[in-house]
Parts: C-alpha cells; sequence; structure tokens
C-alpha cells in the first residue's frame, strides 16, 4: 500500500483551555490492528470523536484514503465506511436488538428487508442472534457492547474505532470480543481499538499508539511499548488499569 | 392474516355507509370531528411518540391551514379544493421556518419554544387586519354534512395509511425512532438528525393544515381563539398521551374517546367548559400516573408478555441473565 489508509496530521483539540488532545499524529495502514493506549483521561475518546466527525479538531488534519475528512460530520463518515463504538455504551434502548442493528444496515441496504436480511448475519457474527427480538435495554453490560460492534459493522465499514469493547466483561466474554476482532482483521477491516486491559493490546495490537496528557509518548510494536520507559512512567505515575 | 383484511373491509364499509345509515346530522357531525381529532392526534404523535418531540405548537399548522382557506376563498375567491394544496404548502414552509431553529433544541426547551411560537403567531394574526384580527372570517357556507364527512374520512384515513406505511413499515420509521432512541448513536451510523427530523416535522404539520383548511370550510367561521388557540394543541396532546404515545392507533382511539366524552358533556350538562377542563386534567394526570404507555400501550404490553409466556421458551425472555451468549 504506498498511502497510509488513514492519517492522523498533528490533531489538536481542546475544551476551554484544557488540551484534550495536543499535535498528535500517527499513520495507519488499510489492514491493521492499532491498539490506542493512555491512562484515564489521555485523550483517547477525544481523539475518537474527532476521527469520527463528532468534534471538529482545533487544528490539525485527518486524511481517510487521502481525503481530508476533518470536520465532517459523523453520519457522512459514517456512509463513507468509518464505523465507530462509544466507550459509553449507546443502545437505542427502546428498540429490540434487530431494529438496533437494522437501522445502521440501511446505509448499505436502504430497503428494509434486505437490511433485516444483512442484520441477521451481523448477529450471527457477534454471537447475538437468539436476543435478536429482545428489547435492547434488557441486554447485559456484555449483550450491550456486543450490540455496540455489531451496529458499527452493520455500516460493512473499512476503518472500525472500537472504544473499550472488551472492559468489563468476563474472560470468556472477553476471549470472544477479540476472536471477533481478529476474524474482522482477517475480513481486511482496518482497526483502531482502544482498551485498558494490557492483555487484550498486546496481543492483538500490530502497533500501538500511547497518549498521556493529549500527547504521544510513544508509538510502536507492543513489545517495544511495553519497555518504553516513558509508558511505564506515565501509567505508574496514574493508577494502571 | 386475512382475517384481519376481511375486518379491515368491513370497517371500511361500515365508515363509508355511515352518512346513509345516520341521518340526523347532530350525529354526523359528532363522527365527522371525531375523524379531525383522530387526524390532529396522529399527525402530533408523529413528533412526539416516534421522534421524541413534544410539540406545544401543532395548533400553528391547523390554524395556519384554515387562515390559508380562510383568506384564499375570502379575499381571491378561489374554491375550496384549490385552496387545499395551498393549505398544506403552507403549513409545510412554517414547518421548516418553525422548525429549522426549534428542532436543535432539547426535551422541555423545544416544547417551551413551539408553545411560545404558537403564542406569538395567535397574537400576530389577532392584530393583522387580513385576517380579520379578533373578529375572525367568515367563509361561504356550504351546508353538506355528507360532503364534510367524507373529506374527512379521506384526508384522516389517508394519513393514517401513510402514517402506518412510513412509520411502521419503511425504513423511515427505524429511523426517526434512532432520534428518539439516542440522536448520538444515530448520527454515528449513517443518520443525518437534522433532515430526519425536519421530514417528521413537516409529516406531522401538513396534515394539521390540511385539516384546519377542511375544518374552517366546514364551520365556516374561524377566529384566533378558535384555530390558534391552546385547546387544538392541548386536546391532540391528551388524546395521543391517553391513548399511547407512538403507536399509531393509540392516539386514534384516544382521540374518538375523549372526544366523545367532551361531547357528551357539552350535550349534556350545561357547565361542561368547566367541568371537562378538570376531568381532562384528571385524566391526563392519571393516564400518565397509571398507564404510562397509554391506553393501547398497555394493552399490547400485556398482550406481549401473555404471548411470550405462551409461546417463548424461557431462556430467550427479556429478564433472563443466565444466557452464556452475552
Ligand atoms: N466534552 C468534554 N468537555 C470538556 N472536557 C472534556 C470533554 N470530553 C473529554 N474532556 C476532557 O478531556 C480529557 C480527555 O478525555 P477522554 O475522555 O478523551 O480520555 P480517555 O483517554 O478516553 O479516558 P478514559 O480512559 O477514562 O476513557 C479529560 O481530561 C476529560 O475530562
Ligand atoms: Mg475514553
Amino acid at each position: 500500500m504506498s498511502e497510509p489508509f488513514l492519517q492522523v496530521n498533528a490533531v489538536t483539540k481542546t475544551f476551554g483551555g484544557l488540551h484534550a488532545v495536543f499535535q498528535v499524529s500517527f499513520q495507519m495502514n488499510a489492514g491493521e490492528i492499532i491498539g490506542l493506549i493512555g491512562p484515564n483521561g489521555a485523550g483517547k475518546t477525544t481523539l475518537f470523536n474527532v476521527i469520527s466527525g463528532f468534534y471538529a479538531p482545533n487544528s490539525g488534519k485527518i486524511l481517510f484514503k487521502n481525503l481530508d475528512i476533518s470536520g465532517k460530520p459523523p453520519y457522512k463518515l459514517a456512509r463513507l465506511g468509518i464505523g465507530r463504538t462509544f466507550q459509553v455504551v449507546k443502545p437505542f434502548a427502546g428498540l429490540t436488538v434487530l431494529e438496533n442493528v437494522v437501522i445502521a444496515s440501511f446505509v448499505k441496504y436502504p430497503q428494509r428487508r434486505k437490511a433485516e436480511k444483512h442484520a441477521w448475519q451481523i448477529l450471527e457474527m457477534t454471537g447475538l442472534v437468539d436476543r435478536a427480538n429482545v428489547q435492547a435495554s434488557s441486554l447485559t453490560l456484555a449483550g450491550r457492547k456486543r450490540l455496540e460492534v455489531s451496529k458499527a459493522l452493520a455500516l460493512e465499514p473499512t476503518l472500525l474505532l472500537l472504544d473499550e469493547v472488551v472492559a468489563g466483561l468476563n474472560p470468556t466474554e472477553a476471549d470472544r470480543t477479540i476472536e471477533l476482532i481478529l476474524s474482522l482483521r482477517s475480513q481486511g477491516i482496518t482497526i483502531l481499538i482502544v482498551e485498558h486491559i494490557m492483555r487484550v493490546i498486546m496481543n492483538i495490537s500490530d502497533r500501538v499508539v500511547v497518549l498521556n496528557f493529549g500527547q504521544k509518548i510513544a508509538e510502536g510494536s507492543p513489545r517495544d511499548v511495553a519497555k518504553n520507559p516513558e509508558v511505564i512512567q506515565a501509567y505508574l505515575g496514574e493508577a494502571p488499569q | 392474516m386475512s382475517r384481519k383484511y376481511l375486518l379491515l373491509i368491513l370497517f371500511c364499509g361500515i365508515l363509508l355507509a355511515v352518512p346513509s345509515i345516520v341521518r340526523d346530522t347532530f350525529y354526523l357531525r359528532i363522527v365527522t370531528e371525531a375523524f379531525m381529532w383522530i387526524g390532529l392526534a396522529i399527525s402530533w404523535d408523529v413528533l412526539a411518540g416516534y421522534t421524541g418531540y413534544l410539540n406545544f405548537g401543532h395548533g400553528i399548522f391547523f390554524g395556519v391551514g384554515a387562515y390559508t382557506t380562510s383568506i384564499l376563498m375570502n379575499l381571491c375567491g378561489w374554491s375550496f379544493f384549490m385552496t387545499l394544496p395551498v393549505s398544506a404548502l403552507v403549513a409545510a414552509v412554517v414547518a421548516v421556518i418553525a422548525g429549522i431553529p426549534t428542532l436543535r433544541l432539547k426535551g422541555a426547551y423545544f416544547a417551551i419554544a413551539t408553545w411560545a411560537l404558537a403564542r406569538a403567531i395567535q397574537q400576530m394574526v389577532l392584530v393583522a387586519s387580513f385576517t380579520g384580527g379578533p373578529d375572525g372570517m367568515r367563509l361561504p357556507p356550504f351546508l353538506h354534512p355528507g360532503f364534510f364527512y367524507y373529506t374527512m374520512l379521506i384526508v384522516v384515513g389517508g394519513v393514517f395509511a401513510l402514517n402506518w406505511f412510513l412509520l411502521e413499515k419503511a425504513p423511515f420509521g427505524l429511523k426517526v425512532k434512532a432520534i428518539r432512541e439516542d440522536d448520538q448513536s444515530a448520527m454515528s451510523l449513517g443518520l443525518n438528525p437534522t433532515k430526519i427530523k425536519l421530514q417528521a416535522f413537516l409529516l406531522s404539520a401538513v396534515p394539521a393544515g390540511i385539516l384546519g383548511a377542511i375544518y374552517a370550510y366546514w364551520i365556516t367561521y374561524i377566529d384566533p381563539a378558535s384555530v390558534l388557540g391552546d385547546m387544538v394543541t392541548d386536546q391532540a396532546v391528551v388524546m395521543a398521551v391517553f391513548g399511547g404515545l407512538g403507536t399509531l392507533i393509540g392516539p386514534a382511539i384516544g382521540a374518538v374517546i375523549i372526544f366523545l366524552f367532551k361531547t357528551y358533556f357539552w350535550a349534556y350538562l350545561s357547565d361542561y367548559q368547566v367541568l371537562y377542563l378538570i376531568i381532562l386534567g384528571g385524566v391526563i394526570a392519571a393516564s400518565v400516573v397509571f398507564l404510562p404507555n397509554g391506553l393501547w400501550g398497555t394493552i399490547t404490553s400485556y398482550r406481549q408478555s401473555d404471548k411470550a409466556l405462551k409461546h417463548e421458551p424461557v431462556s430467550s425472555r427479556s429478564d433472563d441473565k443466565g444466557d452464556p451468549h452475552v
């Protein structure tokens, strides 16, 4: 691949006086899984919100397949193929699990019947089939996280942003989600994943980007990053998760 | 399934035959007005129940439709049917102008803004000269109860069918519900909330405008209080809430029950106004407390839990926590 799939160029996002994300740059190649880590409040979710269009950056640029997408509204980016989950899950609580996913399927399958068929396939993949007709509000936390992923996947994204989809799951559930993420990679989806659980990040990421107080402090292979003194310092300074 | 359709056809047949069975114009008027309230309640519910926006200025569109038809017939000499599309269009334009700023607001702020807008428009019509100000407007009388019965029936039946298709069958219904449930999540899934909310607003406003137009020609006299006052909106709200928001059939049932109740008071009790309002307030308070999903919502949830108990295996019930997959 000659051109990077996603380029984050010197992106800054401030809230009042606070630099939630400051001059962060990195690149993703198609098909890669990149882990985005950092202590609480490091700016990971904010960066997700900038990439997915929920915040316009104060400065800097984001290029997706060489197209400048900075400041474009989220629904346009979703249609371009950027799917995201929310750290604080956002199910359509009053609708059924199937309906939740169908809504996302409309982007690629505007007809109701085709969208429903597609949504069933997604639920099959994410293991929510037998919950398809229950209200999303009745799902457990693990179910809701699966639903977040299902909705994002129903967009048939080429870039997937996963914000702590493993945290809070028990080990069996976590393993299932990791398996799912790996199978998505094998389908060619490029994935940016935020996770506090090091076991997850170290096992599935091709590269890791580390943020601390909004700034990028390290980037590299999981192994190298884990040995980086600045990273260790950042995690010891705060409470490690 | 086919029994359902037979019943539907029978029901439509009865509705079409009503004017030839009910000779007494008093009763025909009551049924005609009941249709109108069904239309107002279900059109209000498009925004309230499906999209999640409580519009306390719904009467604006009813009034605007009524005044557009009155002005065109009175001052321009148009025929009634020619005014209808114009009334619909004016209601649509007002909806866009009112919707763009107000639909950014959420919850109570939207309710207050639309209510304030309704009062402002009522005042504007009150002081304008081409609207007749406080004296209102008279329309050329057309005393043909059957005509208005059928006009209301066709319009309200059409609105009901359109809403049923768009909100219960077509993708649009799920899209507005997505916005109601979580607009951020909806946005991340490719939905443009501003556009969809505006479409819902139009679907809500235009029928109200057409109903206002028919009402004006039917009643032959309108003034700011009767078509732009609080009562139009308030009654539609009560009917929809009592019947069950976001269920389409619920607001229609609520409209019939509350309208008949009101008519009974009006016909048989002298102090009806005061008593009606007191009881209306009581009904709304009681239904919010005891029937939070409205009459129809409560009935269907009983039926569903019945079904679930009978047919669903225990493992897929919603309160089950032991499912290994989630
Ligand atoms: N909408 C907002 N308004 C003001 N400040 C915000 C907003 N969103 C985030 N912040 C602040 O920006 C900083 C980065 O927050 P962010 O949520 O991006 O961190 P994070 O890395 O995702 O943390 P966590 O691991 O706890 O999820 C924090 O100091 C946070 O308080
Ligand atoms: Mg976060």
